[in-house]
């Protein structure tokens, strides 16, 4: 047994964080957290000069062809900051979704860019009956001769502001999951309006479909109803990429708390001397901790070629509820100055209320441990 | 015991006055912002008009001596006024006042005769919006470490220093605060409690940026700010309770401020959460019987009817002059930590819905979202969760050698 991280990843770890501090400061993240892409053209091509738009993609396909781990590792840092934009979205489940579902001819065309940051994936599952199950996908596209016509809306899909291309999960059959197909939209379609949805969600829009005209070769992988099966299996293995992301997250908001409580004085303390600032914090940790080994966990199967989806549900529960823990804890230790918005904590309180649902939430994930466990 | 309070002929008779009075008088145009930072200055000129209209009746502080501007009521008359304003979505102040409610019951409590003459008739009938100004950036908690300092110049004290977290939208006319007098004095023996008009020069009022400025509970803020003095001069007649003895005297709107006077409020989000579930469709259903959210809204239910309780009680207490000890702080802690609780169902139950404001999807035109902030905001005005805790087990007789006796509200 050996719980470490290898060099390489130690010193991926070591630029990314790097990365973060240099390219990525409060001040700038900030002002990112209000723009509708949450990135600047800078930073993607950064980002893809350093290879981590690619992370996952083959070498093949122009990407850096790493472990999931690595992935991993890359965005617990990403985490750290919280740094927003469309890289979880566009190069880890985007990416994952051309992989698993598409054709030789869409992995040739899509992941490369992706990889260079020219082309961004968005991924658009869920609708106004919202949900992460096959019946919550209920968008219908109707063939007409070699293209299909698409009207409805897709609602609380993230990034899709800074996607070029759209991977969008419609109804052609009747079958809950059977009838599901992934279409490749291009970002603009005539009919197609992307709009960010105002309040305390970050990069998270609305997708309006009027009359939209997909030609029939936008199926992804060319043959209709594999959508679900495609998701699944993507999600699978972007979970924990996500999961990595948290607990990145929450690992930044326990250092928050903790250099807080050693320099803040009250009555004449530090105000860590409290043990109610104690519980606090101790409270964090523990939730910090379980979503870090249970994200590890599930990533070392997946990496090893294990059967992963009980450790894929379970870190997703875990995590997704530690990090609102981890900042509601971290809202008791600063007391006011933690909800001034220049000193940074509310990114990230922002951040685990909007996560809290993507992908699936904890009670969505809790029934699928309990299934994947064949209980 | 009896839950149901009983009305005589007499109260009957005073609640059809109310009910008149008020659909005379309340403007009908009067908006309630789901964000109270989006409360304009016209609509707040409107509602502090009505202030001045109930104050002139005696009914904007109801059970404060009619000498001073209150009404002299009892408490079951007080609740008809409540109820009776409820109808209308208002409570009493139709509008945030860090006056009436704290600073007046501090005034009465240790004011001279002639300090309650002058002072209180304008804060009770409501020509003064007052806001506190107690927290300074290393005094938060340990709000007797304040480093304000007032200095003695003639008839005038002469007031250096900078507050924080204070006020709200749209201004004020009055400030209280809590300065240092004697530097050279032992901890609580150094303070003293000042009565400020908001427009003497040397004050300066920056606006602050912050997750949203108040939780539920009391009426929100909209805005707080930085207050900085720079020589501000203050005539030594606002100086209330002597000097030195400011710590005293913050004892009484400490004592409110830690839930003591009850709370006899509806919890406007959790009722009108458990109303949308009842009456929306997902997937078909309503989403009351999506066996999830029926859950959901139980558990928010629950809660939300505990807090209840609680501050009936305490407002019982208070308001029929019982004796109280812990249950000031721990119903300020039970609100606040159930207010995040029954943020984090709704979010749950109600999925990324609970987040936008958007106007063609946000459930309640954004209610929630406002209050996803609001709950997480409203863990600390008025003291810290841990801080009600502390205060509740030294009332309990268990946080120091001496038990702890809850703070004169009289
Ligand atoms: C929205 C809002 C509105 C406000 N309105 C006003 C206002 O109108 N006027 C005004 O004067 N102030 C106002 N405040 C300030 C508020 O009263 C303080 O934020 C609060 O008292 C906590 O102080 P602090 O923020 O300095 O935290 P700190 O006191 O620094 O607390 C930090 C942490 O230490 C803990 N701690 C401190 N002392 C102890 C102890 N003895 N035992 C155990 N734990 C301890 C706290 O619980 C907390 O977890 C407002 C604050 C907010 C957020």
């Amino acid at each position: 047994m050996d719980l470490s991280l290898s060099d390489a990843q130690e010193l991926l770890k070591a630029s990314v964080a790097h990365f973060v501090q240099q390219e990525c400061p409060k001040e700038v993240l900030l002002a990112l957290e209000m723009t509708p892409t949450g990135t600047t053209p800078q930073l993607m091509r950064k980002m893809a000069e350093l290879g981590w738009l690619g992370i996952l993609i083959p070498e093949a396909y122009g990407g850096a062809g790493r472990s999931f781990t690595d992935a991993a590792v890359l965005f617990e840092e990403l985490g750290k900051g919280p740094v927003c934009g469309p890289y979880f979205t566009s190069s880890v489940l985007g990416a994952l979704l051309v992989l698993h579902g598409g054709s030789e001819e869409q992995k040739r065309a899509l992941l490369p860019q992706v990889a260079r940051g020219t082309c961004v994936l968005g991924v658009a599952v869920t609708e106004a009956d919202y949900g992460w199950q096959p019946q919550a996908v209920q968008l219908r596209a109707h063939r007409q001769g070699d293209h299909y016509r698409l009207s409805g809306v897709k609602l609380f899909v993230h990034d899709a502001q800074a996607a070029t291309h759209l991977l969008c999960a419609v109804r052609t059959g009747d079958d809950p999951r059977g009838g599901i197909t992934l279409l490749v939209v291009e970002v603009p379609t005539a009919g197609l309006t992307v709009r960010s949805l105002p309040g305390w969600m970050g990069q998270v829009d609305e997708v309006r479909f009027e009359q939209v005209q997909v030609p029939a070769t936008a199926v992804l992988g060319g043959v209709e109803g594999r959508g679900w099966d495609v998701l699944e299996a993507a999600a699978l293995q972007a979970i924990p990429i996500l999961c990595a992301y948290k607990v990145g997250s929450c690992q930044a908001v326990v250092d928050m708390a903790l250099a807080y409580s050693r320099t803040r004085v009250q009555f004449g303390q530090p105000i860590g001397r409290f043990q109610r600032v104690q519980d606090h914090i101790i409270a964090m940790v523990n939730h910090l901790d379980a979503a870090r080994w249970t994200t590890y966990e599930a990533l070392w199967k997946l990496d090893s070629g294990r059967p992963a989806a009980a450790s894929v549900h379970l870190a997703k529960a875990v995590t997704s509820e530690a990090y609102v823990k981890v900042c509601d804890g971290a809202h008791e230790v600063h007391a006011g100055v933690g909800v001034m918005r220049e000193y940074g904590l509310t990114l990230h309180t922002q951040r685990s209320r909007a996560l809290y649902h993507l992908l699936g939430d904890p009670r969505t994930h809790r029934r699928r441990l309990a299934d994947a466990l064949g209980w | 015991m009896d839950f149901e309070v009983t009305y005589t002929p007499e109260q009957e008779a005073f609640r059809a006055e109310v009910r008149a009075w008020l659909a005379a008088n309340v403007p009908p145009d009067l908006e309630e912002p789901v964000d109270p930072a989006h409360l304009s200055y016209e609509q707040y000129g409107k509602r502090r008009e009505l202030g001045r209209k109930l104050g002139a009746k005696g009914w904007l502080y109801p059970t404060y001596p009619p000498e001073y501007g209150g009404g002299g009521l009892s408490v079951d008359f007080a609740l008809i006024l409540e109820e009776e304003l409820d109808r209308y979505g208002l409570h009493l102040p139709p509008y945030y006042d860090s006056g009436g409610r704290l600073g007046a019951a501090s005034i009465l409590v240790w004011g001279s005769e002639e300090q309650k003459r002058y002072f209180l008739p304008p804060m009770l009938t409501g020509q003064w919006r007052t806001w506190q100004l107690l927290s300074e950036p290393g005094a938060g908690s340990d709000l007797a470490a304040v480093q304000t300092r007032a200095v003695r110049d003639g008839d005038h004290y002469v007031i250096n220093g900078q507050k924080i977290f204070i006020g709200s939208l749209h201004g004020c006319e009055m400030m209280w605060t809590l300065v240092v007098t004697d530097p050279e004095a032992p901890r609580h023996h150094n303070l003293s409690w000042f009565m400020i008009p908001a427009d003497l020069p040397g004050i300066e009022v920056r606006p602050m940026e912050l997750l949203t400025a108040g939780g539920e509970g009391g009426a929100s803020p909209g805005l707080k700010h930085t207050v900085f003095f720079d020589n501000v001069r203050v005539p030594a007649f606002h100086l209330i309770g002597g000097e030195n003895n400011g710590w005293k005297v913050a004892t009484t709107h400490l004592e409110l401020e830690h839930g003591g006077g009850g709370l006899i409020r509806r919890h406007r989000v959790a009722e009108r959460f458990l109303e949308y579930c009842l009456t929306t469709k997902r997937h078909g259903v309503p989403l009351s019987q999506d066996p999830d959210v029926r859950d959901d809204m139980v558990e928010v239910y629950i809660k939300k009817e505990i807090v209840r309780l609680l501050g009936l009680r305490t407002y019982w207490l208070s308001h029929a002059n019982r004796p109280r000890s812990y249950e000031g702080p721990q119903l300020s802690y039970c609100r606040k930590v159930t207010n995040l609780e029954i943020a984090e169902i709704i979010l749950r139950a109600l999925g990324p819905y609970t987040l936008t404001t958007d106007p063609a999807w946000a459930p309640l035109a954004g209610l929630l979202e406002h209050f996803q902030r609001a709950a997480v905001v409203g863990l600390h005005p008025g003291g810290t969760t841990d801080i009600q805790k502390v205060v509740m087990a030294r009332r309990l007789g268990i946080g120091r050698t001496v038990r702890e006796e809850a703070g004169r509200l009289r």
